[in-house]
């Protein structure tokens, strides 16, 4: 009997949880914020409960699912994203955890979905929670929480394309959910991805640092979707990359996107996106002066940037040009390049490999034979 | 940058410490005038450690508990990270252990403050994973709270588990070890080892190798604490040491111990620290505070001549002369000196070029003339010489040990005038100082023919097969040195060849447990005279491994000298694979420390050397190349000492390099964690 009426009472209380949160976010502004708050704080630490259960008792998939359910006919998660850095310092955490449940709750009934339905609702419907869950960035309070729940999500090829193809109300735009998306149409470069670029070089370390790992996942989770999406937005994505992120003033920033640029660039899937790259006199230009970057980790990520150049067996004129102007004084400086590491067996046989390369260019650009 | 402003609102003062990281600074915060701890982290001192950095402070700013270490900030300046902490003026549990252990009043506190710890850390999902008194930081008022998140895990759900191997051996759960999936339990696990520690000032099997003791852990019963300590502290001990995990109980349930709910005051704990203030009064320990200081980085301008050339228009005529190195680099200088050097006043230029050389194939096979002929004849090498060739591109007789790689780099097929300037040299720079080795001494006494016998028969064949069967560069770099060492040797003195191994068998037949693992059905021969080859390598304070053979189990120990001279570890799972281990920090301060020791026959330095060489020539250069293999083979049994304590980069730290025990630590874990990932399970 006991066990009945505490189910009975349980549902009231869970359907209740997302309206009460609903009410109190939405006052935030009002003129009894603060109490809103405490309120509200109150309310999220429950609703994780729900989902966590406790150290005694296992969470209640009944009392989930009508979480969930609640808090999707509330559109919480929406409001929970644009207040996220509003919230105390608890609740932040809170509403972390509340997101990362409930975008992996799948209903233990029901027909076989493929995606957790909060979030296939989520990619389908409601696209904005996760563009207001990027712009958590603008704040220091929301970046860690916001960027942790991101980092789960966009393991889901559907969330990742959502952000990568946010584009407003442009035609094509994921604005209207993934079913809207025209992955042929280049970007204005106005979409939510586009700010990444900017929180990552402009944000403090803690923000900085968080977002760079997000625009990381971002970029080399998805083998086919991220691609093709390069394919297509080649020239403004690069130009930004290597504007911003490569030319950073941060040291961390600078150091950590030109090692992901290498990384790109050697990704088996990128190939097409690598031999694009690497045709571009513009883009060696960059990277011989990173070699000459006054601090020595620099040098050494741009000399693995710089390797995929003078590797590349179809060398374009332009870079030919550039490689064969500046011979000797490659030659010359790759053999004293970074001597002092002399355990890395690796990087001292490319190196070699390099400076062989470089000595056996042609006296005049070739063109590159036919692929 | 958002950040650079940011530093200017700290006042940072003296230093108090350096950790895994970086240094830590006692500062002000001028905003508000509050003391706190800056910890000053050299990003580009640090390979790929940025993100495990964020990691730390991501974990540590979602910490809001008195009971943990508060973090304040972090901000970027330049290629410094600065961490800001809260300052805890008491220090760890680890600095007040060295004025004496703690009483059961004491423990009893600073447990219960770590449950409560770690009750708040893991209600929100973190394991700290390397709970001991050197994480644990009392401050003055001695409030305690659990310091270093660098390994600390953050879980997304309740119920994750982890596999990754971190922690440090002696404090680690058993579960931890064998990697079959832990949770909050572990920190428990450690908890009890941590309150033993405070007991007794070490963790149980302390006296072991931590590599010994991580299969140690798994295999045998928890380790119980002994002695007069009260009936509830033993049992709270035991309780946290439950191997089982699922048995053992939570933080939230310890804390309703008897021994814990009885625990006194932290301002108890005042006592520690005035302890310690006393201690370090009374040693005399006159601490002159290192300052901080700001470093500037002047960044020299940059030569007009040195920047790339991008302008089509302009046409660039190549300007040896001109282009310079962006860094005085000591490779350049060499090679500079060495084009200065005239090749025919090189004193140890042979004085019968053809002759030595031939007679030098059998004696000195190693390097020069093999890889000549095989620079000569266009790569393919003799085929003789065929079952040796893994022998040959390491041998650089130790003359320029820094600048080794310059010359064995230079590709042979070079194709520009400076690249066949360099190979030349490369010719001449080998071919000088064999021959000098070479001077022929003929086996006049029994003690030199056997010494010669030896070589021939046992130590070459025995290095050319180990070194043919081994795969990584590193480990036959190694092999390739200790081959050469032997080969000079047996050139210049078979003698002292005969005395080293003789030496070596008697003091092996000395230690009961190598007897019966290397002559088991010898009697020990009786020690001859003692040459001083044997000397270092018996007493060597920079050996370190010896130290560490006396104090470890046979079974350890076998696979340690067996490998040293094996090369190749007789299975794969063979813990001794670590041997050469590269990353392994005494086998590379070793190749450093060697190469700058090594005489320099050719180098231009020696110059004086070389005209005291001209003079009397005969005797004066006999005891000169004596007295070089003595110190050469000082090096090669410093190697072989070296490879052996390499092997077990855990131990306990030689004395005068407690230094690097952190390091050495470190490169440990990481070991670990890739032996792991190679081969799944540790045998135990």
């Amino acid at each position: 009997m006991s066990f009945f009426f505490g189910r009975a009472r349980a549902r009231t209380n869970t359907t209740d949880l997302a309206k009460q949160a609903k009410d109190h976010v939405t006052k935030l502004d009002g003129p009894q914020g603060g109490a809103k708050a405490e309120e509200l704080a109150k309310v999220l630490a429950q609703m994780k409960q729900v989902l966590q259960g406790t150290h005694e008792a296992e969470p209640n998939t009944e009392q989930i699912y009508q979480l969930v359910t609640g808090m999707i006919e509330e559109d919480l998660l929406y409001l929970l994203a644009v207040n996220l850095y509003r919230l105390p310092f608890e609740s932040r955490k809170d509403t972390q955890v509340i997101f990362s449940y409930m975008f992996r709750f799948r209903p233990p009934t029901g027909p076989q979905k493929p995606e957790p339905f909060a979030l296939a609702y989520v990619v389908e419907r409601r696209p904005q929670v996760l563009v207001e869950l990027c712009k958590g960035y603008d704040h220091k309070e929301s970046a860690t929480p916001a960027g942790t729940v991101l980092r789960e999500v966009l393991k889901n090829e559907a969330a990742a394309a959502i952000i990568l193809y946010d584009d407003g109300e442009e035609q094509g735009s994921s604005v209207r959910g993934v079913g809207g998306i025209n992955p042929d149409r280049p970007q204005s470069g106005r979409g939510v991805f586009w700010n990444f670029f900017d929180w990552i070089d402009k944000s403090s370390f803690e923000v900085s640092a968080d977002a760079f790992t997000t625009f990381r996942e971002l970029i080399t989770k998805h083998k086919e979707l991220v691609p093709r999406y390069l394919a297509v937005n080649f020239d403004l994505f690069f130009d930004r990359y290597n504007s911003v992120l490569v030319q950073s003033n941060s040291y961390v920033t600078k150091r950590q996107s030109i090692k992901l640029l290498g990384e790109i660039l050697l990704d088996r899937a990128n190939y097409n996106i690598m031999t694009a790259y690497v045709d571009r006199g513009e883009h060696l230009k960059i990277c011989m002066n990173l070699l000459r970057d006054d601090r020595k980790m620099v040098q050494y990520e741009g000399f693995h940037v710089f390797k995929v150049f003078v590797a590349n067996p179809h060398k374009s004129v332009p870079v030919q040009k550039i490689l064969i102007m500046n011979r000797d004084k490659l030659l010359q400086f790759l053999s004293h390049f970074l001597e002092d590491r002399t355990e890395d067996e690796q990087f001292i046989d490319e190196r070699e490999f390099l400076i062989k390369q470089i000595r056996s260019l042609p006296s005049a650009p070739v063109a590159p034979p036919q692929r | 940058m958002a950040d650079e402003g940011v530093a200017n609102h700290y006042q940072v003062l003296e230093e108090l410490g350096r950790g895994s990281f970086g240094v830590v600074y006692k500062g002000i915060d001028k905003t508000t005038g509050e003391t706190v701890a800056i910890k000053h982290i050299d990003l580009e001192s640090s390979e790929d450690d940025i993100q495990e950095i964020q990691q730390e402070i991501s974990v540590l700013s979602t910490c809001a508990s008195n009971y943990v270490t508060k973090y304040k900030a972090s901000f970027l300046r330049g290629h410094k990270l600065w961490i800001v902490m809260e300052f805890l003026g008491g220090g760890s549990c680890l600095d007040l252990l060295k004025s004496g252990i703690f009483n059961e009043v004491q423990i009893a506190i600073i447990c219960r403050e770590l449950l409560f710890g770690l009750e708040y850390l893991h209600s929100e999902g973190k394991i700290h994973r390397d709970i001991k008194a050197a994480n644990v930081l009392l401050s003055e008022t001695g409030k305690v709270k659990l310091a270093d998140f660098g390994v600390a895990a953050q879980l997304t759900y309740m119920k994750s588990q982890r596999n990754t191997f971190v922690g440090t051996p002696f404090w680690m759960a058993p579960e931890v070890i064998q990697q079959a999936g832990y949770d909050f339990k572990a920190d428990i696990w450690s908890l009890g080892i941590t309150a033993i520690e405070l007991a007794l000032g070490e963790p149980p099997h302390a006296n072991l190798h931590p590599m010994k003791v991580l299969f140690h852990i798994p295999k045998n019963s928890p380790p119980r604490l002994e002695g007069k300590f009260s009936k509830e502290f033993k049992d709270f001990v035991a309780q946290c040491l439950v191997k089982d995990p699922d048995s053992r109980p939570t933080a939230k349930e310890l804390l309703k111990h008897r021994f814990i709910r009885s625990a006194g005051k932290v301002e108890a704990l005042q006592e520690l620290i005035q302890r310690k203030r006393m201690t370090d009064a009374r040693v005399d320990h006159v601490k002159h505070p290192v300052y901080y200081q700001e470093t500037l980085h002047n960044i020299s301008p940059k030569d007009e001549a040195d920047e790339w050339v991008f302008d089509t228009v302009k046409s660039i005529v190549p300007r040896r002369g001109t282009v310079r190195s962006r860094k005085p680099s000591s490779g350049f200088a060499v090679e500079d000196a060495m084009r200065k050097l005239d090749l025919k006043d090189g004193p140890l230029q042979p004085n019968t070029p053809g002759t030595v050389r031939k007679s030098t194939v059998r004696r000195q096979p190693s390097s020069a003339s093999r890889r000549r002929s095989r620079q000569n004849s266009n790569g393919s090498p003799r085929p003789s010489l065929g079952p040796k060739r893994p022998l040959q591109p390491d041998m650089s007789f130790g003359n320029s040990g820094s600048t080794m790689r310059l010359f064995r780099r230079v590709p042979s097929d070079s194709s520009n005038s400076g690249g066949l300037a360099s190979s030349a040299l490369e010719f001449a720079n080998e071919n000088q100082p064999p021959p000098a080795y070479h001077s022929p001494v003929e086996p006049n006494s029994k003690e030199a023919m056997l010494g010669r016998r030896l070589y021939k028969k046992a130590l070459e064949p025995c290095l050319d097969e180990l070194h043919a069967q081994t795969a990584a560069s590193s480990k036959r770099e190694a092999l390739a040195k200790l081959s050469d060492a032997f080969a000079l040797l047996d050139a210049v003195d078979p003698e002292g060849a005969y005395h080293l191994l003789r030496n070596l068998v008697s003091t092996v037949s000395q230690d009961t447990k190598l007897n019966n693992t290397f002559l088991p059905q010898q009697a020990a021969p009786s020690s001859s005279k003692t040459t001083p080859v044997a000397v270092t390598a018996d007493g060597n304070p920079q050996g370190g491994g010896t130290v560490l053979v006396k104090s470890r189990p046979s079974t350890a120990t076998t696979a340690t000298t067996t490998t040293t001279l094996a090369g190749t570890p007789p299975t794969p799972i063979s813990p001794s694979k670590l041997v050469f281990s590269q990353q392994n920090p005494h086998l590379m301060s070793h190749h450093r420390r060697r190469g700058s020791l090594l005489p320099q026959p050719v180098s231009p330095s020696s110059s004086p050397e070389r005209e005291h060489f001209r003079g009397d020539r005969d005797r004066d250069r006999e005891n000169r190349e004596r007295e070089r293999e003595r110190e050469r083979e000082k090096m090669a049994a410093a190697a072989a000492a070296a490879l052996e304590a390499a092997k077990f980069p855990g131990g306990p730290a030689v004395p005068g390099m407690e230094h690097c025990k952190a390091l050495s630590d470190l490169l440990y874990t990481r070991w670990t964690d890739g032996l792991r990932a190679r081969w799944g399970v540790v045998p135990r």
